[in-house]
């Protein structure tokens, strides 16, 4: 990217002249993939599903991260919006770890095939998998799966995936090459060039969005179904870019890039931004529970019981982190949020921002890791556990898939100046009043 | 309050750099539209409200107003002849017990909700434009609530004894079905209704007391004078105002979301198959914003040219409205689209034949009809040349209204006629009755809004000349979307 190479921040100079925490970040990313890949590896080797899964966990979680950014820089052009244009070029340049991203995606896709166990992970990769609760059958037996084998197979996930990474990264560079050369030349060009790819790109990303996480996640129970996964998952991702985000503009401001520019309205605004979001998510989530428990048909209804019970009709541990979903992921942060000083109050906000990235992995290991495994009990399944040793593999997978991504937004940061200089809201956005 | 960085200590080098980035700043010229264009100061803001109402009644009022009320004497036919007769009148027979009855319902229900939602939820986000709008689109939600709450009404059947719709206490110790989201309706409809009556007769109060002080004959100032409720333009009425309004803002928001979410649950909780889909709850309230723009576009429009009102409602608002249609109208065919797909995902025969059966089936006029209006007319606003061509915008919102109806036609009565027992299926057509009753609720709606645009102000003229360049002569939001304070017109007063 031309413009990104060109353009070198008189501004960023104090930054980058103390010690590089990009390559600290890159380090930190290594080390958490070293781990991430050894249990990886060992989940492979020892038919350990839940040791796959951490990587599937860290995946998802960045993923989210990065697609909210990526929905609301587009929103925000989209709207016109003046205060967000001195937020938007700190999402812009995360959105440079777009593409390592995806290549983060390929060990939890490959290893599993090539070191033959395909159905680690998703158990409908191996057609000779037992199919969980349903004896004597084999996915390839399945019904169910052979209903669905034009589209759950591995050549035609591949392709798919291979389209998301391609609209996703195809986008980012889009915004950025437009946003990153406006800050070269005065044209207006590029502003409308961003609002034109930013009005086709929203549908993209929201398709894109909802079907990868059809594949990634709905798919890990493949009879399991709802129309509103996507639509949770756009609750999710806008909550974990909005508060990734804040942390970022909150330390960019005190520490880096953005002091004297980031100031309290921005903040506001973020925080009433999380909190209408933290009511989305509760509504979507909340909406898709109740309909599939008021219909009470079993095809759907098993997704939430391997969520709530033991063999023996027991609350499991999935109840209380459910639970702690309810409370920890809408009630607390809707609570903090409604309180204004909460959101002008940088370490406040700071806290529940970093608190709602927390319950958004929680949320994320809700949805991916409770998947039926078979065994010979009465239900001819088990679910894997909440509580394990793996939880701190998932730990560190998300450093180290972070780590990555960080580093990428930091080196994408230091080439380019810390606010978009000739965006026609610039200034509305450096005064910004509440 | 101290700014967050303020917190933040700069040495003076960073000092030194913050204030040379800044210098480097210089946007590039795009300005913010204008939104009272025409170079109009406050005073014609305020002549050319105060004239639609003040000014002698036009006889295009009168032609309209009588044919609107011979319109809705069908609706009072139509249900005189319900009642006197039996429910047995409508179309309803078995396998589609839920016909025209439930389907106007939730078409007018659905353009009820969108009017407050829009104008608080544009309120909520600053969308400075939606002054010329607002106000017309809080009336019309409270009409469109009065025409919707006339179906389950008389589905009751016998409507004496609606009122045992409420959970009072009664010799015959019968209770509402609490269980039912049908019963939630009733509470959602009627606090939604309470809230958004609240909501617009509170946004009109400066302006009617602006219609009080004007008014030159008796009844005007005694009819004005009541319900301005002594307002004085005091700063601190402005400031309880403001504050009040915003409250109310704040609550009808969620509240509105949660009326139509509750509407959609009178489908997605059931078993029935095309009807319990878990998108329901979103994609109605996507469908009530998309219909409550495409009517507040096909009211405002034939308003702006009869009364000349187009520097108030410029181009600019009706590109707005238009991206809005497009965005939601996009958003309803995306849930469509999941509808499907997961039809054909989850396996389930009965839930996938129920789709194939809507696009291909008995009804699939009435499908294709509504994926015409619904998903792909509004794609048509992708064109600028579209959307400043008045003439097409009107016809295409007319279109939206038109297929948001038979989407909850296709919704309601494909599923029903199809379900699980073949043996059992049927054909639904309305009766004459149906007909008249649905067709004279237009006649009531014009009626009412015909009434509210002759006696009551059209636009917040406060709100208005608020967002007016003239309310910013210091230039700080670059004269346009009303980063200024209102300002005190020629009469002293702000109106």
């Amino acid at each position: 990217m031309s413009a990104e190479a060109v353009a070198t921040s008189s501004a960023a100079a104090p930054a980058t002249s103390r010690k590089n925490p990009a390559g600290i970040f890159l380090v930190v990313g290594i080390i958490g993939l070293a781990i991430g890949l050894g249990a990886l590896v060992m989940g492979i080797q020892n038919n350990d599903s839940r040791l796959a899964l951490s990587w599937l966990v860290g995946f998802t979680f960045w993923f989210s991260v990065l697609a909210g950014m990526l929905f609301l820089t587009q929103i925000s052009y989209l709207f016109d919006a003046g205060w967000v244009v001195v937020v938007r070029r700190q999402m812009e340049n995360c959105l440079a770890a777009f593409k390592w991203l995806w290549l983060l995606l390929i060990p939890v896709i490959a290893l599993p095939l090539l070191m033959d166990n395909p159905g680690l992970v998703w158990r409908w990769m191996d057609l000779d998998a037992v199919v969980p609760g349903i004896h004597h059958t084999t996915v390839g037996n399945d019904v169910l799966y052979l209903h669905k084998a034009g589209l759950l197979n591995v050549p035609f996930l591949i392709g798919r995936l291979c389209i998301y990474a391609l609209v996703t990264c195809g986008l980012a560079f889009l915004l950025r090459k437009n946003s990153f050369s406006s800050d070269l030349e005065i044209n207006p060009k590029y502003y409308k060039n961003c609002r034109k790819i930013s009005a086709v790109g929203i549908f993209l990303t929201a398709f894109t969005a909802t079907f990868a996480v059809f594949d990634l996640l709905m798919s890990l129970s493949y009879h399991w179904f709802s129309t509103m996964y996507g639509v949770w998952f756009f609750a999710l991702s806008m909550r974990l870019g909005i508060a990734a985000t804040a942390v970022l503009c909150f330390h960019l401001s005190q520490q880096g890039r953005l002091k004297g520019l980031y100031n309290q309205s921005h903040a506001y605004f973020l925080g009433c931004l999380a909190l209408a979001f933290t009511v989305f998510w509760a509504y979507i989530s909340f909406s898709q529970y109740f309909l599939i428990y008021n219909a009470n048909i079993p095809e759907e209804t098993f997704w939430y019981n391997i969520r709530e019970l033991n063999i023996d009709g027991s609350k499991s541990a999935w109840w209380y982190v459910s639970m702690g979903l309810i409370f920890g992921f809408f009630v607390i942060p809707f609570i903090a949020l409604l309180w204004y000083p909460t959101k002008i109050k940088p370490w406040r906000f700071r806290t529940i921002s970093c608190w709602i990235m927390f319950m958004g992995l929680i949320d994320i290991i809700f949805n991916v890791v409770p998947i039926q495994e078979p065994v010979d009990n009465i239900l001819g399944f088990q679910v894997l556990p909440f509580l394990s040793p793996a939880l701190l593999v998932d730990v560190a997978v998300v450093a180290g898939i972070g780590g990555i991504c960080i580093w990428a937004a930091l080196r994408s940061a230091a080439k380019q100046e810390p606010i978009p200089l000739h965006d026609p809201r610039v200034l509305e956005s450096i005064h910004a009043a509440e | 309050m101290s700014h967050a960085t303020a917190e933040v200590t700069l040495t003076p080098e960073e000092q030194k750099a913050r204030s040379e980035l800044i210098a480097k700043a210089k946007p590039v010229d795009i300005p913010r539209p204008i939104l009272v264009t025409g170079g109009k100061d406050f005073h014609w803001v305020t002549e050319k409200i105060c004239g639609i109402v003040e000014g002698k009644t036009p006889l295009w009022w009168w032609i309209l107003f009588l044919t609107a009320a011979c319109m809705a004497t069908f609706t009072l036919f139509g249900l005189t002849w319900l009642v006197s007769t039996g429910v047995g009148v409508w179309g309803l027979a078995n396998p589609v017990n839920w016909g025209w009855a439930i389907v106007n319902f939730v078409f007018w229900i659905g353009i009820g909700h969108a009017g407050t939602l829009i104008s608080a939820i544009l309120c909520l986000l600053r969308q400075k434009w939606r002054t010329s709008i607002n106000r017309a689109a809080e009336a019309m939600t409270i009409f469109a609530v009065v025409c919707a709450g006339i179906f389950p009404l008389f589905h009751v059947g016998r409507v004496w004894f609606a009122w045992w719709l409420f959970p009072l206490p009664n010799s015959n110790w019968i209770w509402p079905q609490f269980r039912s989201p049908l019963e939630w309706d009733v509470f959602a409809v009627s606090t939604y209704g309470t809230v958004s009556v609240l909501f617009w007769y509170m946004g009109m109060i400066p302006d009617l007391a602006n219609l009080r002080d004007r008014a030159k004959v008796l009844w005007r100032k005694l009819f004005y004078g009541l319900f301005a409720m002594g307002w004085r333009n005091s700063n601190r009425h402005w400031r309880n105002y403001e504050m009040a309004y915003l409250l109310l803002a704040g609550l009808s928001t969620p509240l509105v979301l949660s009326v139509h979410t509750i509407v959609s649950f009178d489908f997605a909780a059931s078993n029935l198959p095309g009807w319990h889909t878990t998108i329901f709850p979103p994609y109605f309230v996507a469908g009530a914003i998309f219909s409550g723009f495409g009517m507040v576009l096909t009211l405002m429009l034939p308003l702006r040219a009869v009364y000349g009102l187009h520097n108030l409602i410029t181009q600019y608002h009706i590109d707005c409205m238009c991206k809005i249609i497009l965005a939601t109208g996009s958003m309803v065919g995306y849930a469509y689209a999941m509808e499907f797909f997961i039809a054909w995902y989850g396996g389930n025969p009965y839930e996938g034949f129920a789709f194939i059966n809507r696009a291909f089936g008995q009804y699939a006029w009435a499908y294709w009809i509504m994926i015409s209006c619904n998903v792909i007319s509004p794609q048509l606003f992708w064109f600028k040349w579209v959307r400043e061509n008045t003439w097409l915008v009107w016809i295409i919102c007319g279109f939206v209204n038109v297929g948001m109806w038979f989407e909850r036609f296709v919704i309601t009565v494909t599923s029903l006629a199809n379900d699980y027992l073949p043996s059992s299926w049927g054909y639904y057509s309305p009766t004459i009755v149906d007909i008249f009753t649905f067709f004279g609720t237009f006649g009531l709606f014009s009626v009412l809004f015909l009434l509210f645009v002759r006696f009551l102000p059209l636009m917040p003229m406060g709100e208005l000349k608020a967002v007016m360049p003239a309310a910013d002569a210091h230039g700080h939001g670059s004269g346009t979307q009303g980063q200024g304070v209102p300002h005190h017109d020629s009469e002293g007063g702000h109106h």
